[in-house]
């Protein structure tokens, strides 16, 4: 009897004895040495998870003094220079610290592994190093909060990050280009174990889609990283030593530095959204028990997505005075993106239709993401539309719309696929009444905040600005309320779900019926991932037996 | 000079040490090397940020880019291009001897392939010592630049010192590891454990050449015009 038969119809029960069997990665062994030393990806993906918790936690407390200070439209609450900082660590803490690491370095690290039945990743110390690297750039972040912040904007554009702005310009700069290493490397890791350490009968195409996704998303970080890593070496040169090539005032063309900025920086839009969409695609048929609809369509969508992104940079710069040429190339070609993100969506839905939905917190997340992912990405078609990007173009219209995709998107999918796995992670299951709940306050939460920008955006008012005309404190005051609502929304969770490791139900090895090989191998798993090394004689989203019942 | 045959008299048995969470040896090797190729791809774009720079520089500035270009001291750049490919053939060479099981020849290789990088690192230091004496360091305030008026040569010779800086940290490291590497892999039994290291490093070894040979054109050659 093979693996998959032995395991398909069965459950083992919940709180079954151990006896006999491995002790489970969290319990193999209890120091601190063995945890921080650990070259286990589980339990360098839980390191991760607690560390991109308190950045998230960090980059959500100036998002609310943001909020804060914009409930007066005359700035009354801080002064500009502080404005300028807030809104400054809010991004690149959220972007470097938060966004780009979330899913690849916890899911990704603790999953992949298991999806393709491997016992580790191909490198488990340099796993171990991208964490190290992660905590070092992290360093410098905090040192540059503490001594008093950075007012540069997340995107750092040269000359003012070079030669005008007297904030702490340069560890913000080192603390992002150190974190870039750790992508590197996670990204190096991802390519080469789903290249080399696939389980034997797991071929391409019988990976689960978040496998696809990790693997899209690694090479954005082995082709894009380095980019922005010189990039920002070269600012770090003209500040620091003089070394300069965009300084304006030498013949230096700043708008260069924008160019090699947005061409990591676009594709790193996809390092935040692919990883959510893998999420989403493993979250959607688990909870219709129905096959993923068109899986080779949203496979090769999901490679689509990551070479298109590389060709679309430009799209960042229609007012900078590129030649109409690039600008209308550009339009076009984000336009395509269009496509393979639409596939998806397509497909999603079509997997639900006529599923038999269980509409558990994970799906609730999942829903919500297809919703404001959809309503991001048709806003997006707005901005590469030239004449349409002129008139939104710097203003809080742009803000709600790529919040949609990185919230409203990645944040979501973060958060279903936290409440889905953690069973698996910990053991236990979380309070179901509890999560449903707080999905239900981040969406609603989501949407007051969000959506009234893209009302303020349209009306002119511009990012970054301290001061608003009065007639815009309705819809400011609004989003701020809005934001009270997500924020008690993401406290519920980190309440419970702590709450759960003790509390919590004993997990069994599959409580959503659902079907890949992580959920083969009990809750939470032995060492090395399995007690027998597996091999597979099964298709992807094998749900068919199911939907036969229904 | 030992004759070659007491050379394979000596020949060891060449192996791997088979990791835990690999199944197979071949599996393993395959691993390392692809591993190392996705790094050398991250590198070779990390460096086509500053070859871009020198590109746009040239189309933006060409008249300035072909005088700041006119400094650079050919021929020892072209020097270093040879020295660097003398060094990969010994690289490949000690790669070679090590799948023989011949680690005396191996060693060797390496620590001629060492040295070849270090008179690289004498030759461009140099380089520098020539470019300040002739007063080509624009971003030294002591020193006053060659060409006052022409601003846009300095952003040129900015992204010269980048780029040949860069590659001569990626050859400071290279050199670093290559001696650690050297003393390990002359212990005996270590062809044994871990051949394929020599094999790894050898792709790093010789990436570094590979970007020089790119470098080299693109800042010395194609603005001497």
């Amino acid at each position: 009897m093979s693996l998959s038969e032995s395991l398909l119809h069965r459950d083992p029960a919940p709180g079954r004895g151990t006896i006999g069997r491995p002790p489970d990665y969290l319990h193999d062994e209890h120091t601190l040495r063995s945890w921080f030393f650990s070259i286990d990806h589980k339990r360098i993906g839980i390191l991760y998870l607690l560390s991109i918790t308190f950045f998230f936690v960090l980059g959500s407390i100036a998002a609310g003094l943001i909020r804060l200070s914009l409930v007066v439209p005359n700035g009354a609450i801080f002064s500009n220079d502080t404005y300028n900082k807030l809104f400054t660590i809010h991004g690149v803490v959220m972007v470097w610290f938060f966004l780009i690491p979330s899913i690849p370095t916890t899911f990704g690290n603790f999953l992949l592994p298991i999806m393709i039945g491997a016992r580790d990743v191909a490198f488990p110390r340099l796993n171990r190093l991208s964490w190290y690297i992660f905590v070092c750039g992290a360093l410098f972040t905090l040192f540059t909060i503490v001594v008093g912040g950075v007012d540069t904007g997340w995107t750092f554009y040269a000359p003012f990050s070079t030669t005008f702005s007297n904030t702490w310009v340069i560890p913000a700069l080192l603390g992002v280009i150190v974190v870039g290493f750790s992508s590197i490397l996670t990204g190096l890791n991802f390519v080469v174990t789903l290249h080399t350490m696939r389980a034997p009968g797991m071929t391409w195409f019988r990976l689960p889609i978040f496998c696809w996704t990790m693997y899209a998303t690694s090479l954005i970080f082995l082709l894009a990283t380095p980019v922005i890593t010189i990039a920002l070496l070269l600012l770090v040169l003209e500040r620091a030593f003089g070394i300069g090539i965009f300084d304006p005032a030498l013949g230096g063309d700043p708008v260069l530095f924008e160019h090699l900025f947005w061409f990591y920086s676009h594709p790193a839009v996809y390092i935040m959204v692919l990883p959510g969409m893998g999420v989403i695609s493993e979250i959607v048929p688990a909870f219709a028990q129905k096959k993923l609809f068109g899986y080779r369509f949203v496979a090769y969508a999901s490679l689509g997505l990551a070479s298109l992104t590389f060709f679309v940079w430009g799209h960042h710069m229609f007012v900078n005075g590129q030649s109409e040429v690039a600008s209308l190339s550009f339009s076009l070609l984000s336009f395509a993106v269009a496509v393979p993100s639409a596939v998806k969506v397509y497909n999603w839905t079509a997997t639900i239709y006529k599923g038999s939905i269980k509409l558990d917190t994970p799906m609730l997340y999942a829903m919500g993401y297809i919703g404001l992912f959809v309503l991001g990405g048709l806003t997006g078609l707005f901005l590469a539309t030239l004449a349409i990007d002129e008139h939104v173009h710097d203003t809080y219209f742009v803000v709600a719309h790529f919040h949609y995709i990185m919230v409203g998107g990645t944040a979501l999918a973060f958060l279903g696929g936290l409440h889905y796995w953690w069973p698996k992670f910990t053991g236990r299951m979380y309070p179901e009444g509890w999560g449903r709940v707080s999905a239900f306050f981040i969406f609603i939460g989501f949407n007051t905040t969000f959506f009234p920008q893209f009302l303020l955006g349209y009306l002119g008012m511009p990012r970054r600005y301290h001061t608003y005309p009065p007639e815009f404190q309705l819809l400011n005051i609004l989003s701020s309320a809005g934001s009270l609502i997500l924020a008690l929304g993401y406290i519920f969770p980190m309440i419970y779900l702590v709450w759960s490791l003790r509390y919590g139900k004993r997990a069994p090895a599959n409580p959503w019926h659902a079907r890949g090989l992580e959920w083969m191998t009990t809750s939470p798993p032995p060492k090395h991932n399995f007690e027998t090394p597996p091999t597979v004689d099964f298709e992807p989203y094998d749900y068919r037996d199911r939907e036969s019942r229904v | 000079m030992r004759p070659v045959l007491s050379y394979v008299a000596a020949a060891l048995p060449v192996d791997i040490a088979l990791e835990e969470q690999f199944t197979t040896k071949a599996q393993q090797r395959h691993a390392a090397k692809f591993g190392m190729w996705c790094w050398l791809i991250t590198e070779l774009l990390l460096f086509g940020g500053l070859l871009l720079v020198a590109t746009v520089l040239r189309v933006l500035h060409p008249a300035s880019v072909s005088a700041a270009a006119t400094h650079l001291k050919f021929w020892i750049g072209a020097s270093n291009t040879v020295v660097l490919i003398c060094s990969s053939l010994t690289m490949s060479g000690a790669i070679n001897a090590s799948r023989l099981g011949l680690q005396t020849l191996m060693v060797r290789c390496m620590l001629a392939t060492g040295g070849l990088g270090s008179v690289f690192l004498l030759l461009k230091a140099y380089e520098y010592y020539r470019d300040y004496q002739e007063h080509m360091v624009p971003f030294l305030d002591w020193r006053p630049y060659a060409l006052p008026h022409d601003h846009a040569s300095r952003l040129f010779i900015n992204d010269y010192f980048a780029a040949t800086g860069l590659h001569g940290v990626h050859l400071i490291t290279g050199i670093a590891i290559l001696l650690v590497l050297t003393r390990q892999a002359s212990r005996a039994g270590y062809l044994s454990l871990h051949q394929n290291r020599i094999e790894i490093f050898g792709l790093y070894w010789h990436f570094i050449d590979l970007v020089w040979i790119i470098v080299f054109p693109t800042l010395y050659l194609v603005n001497r015009g």
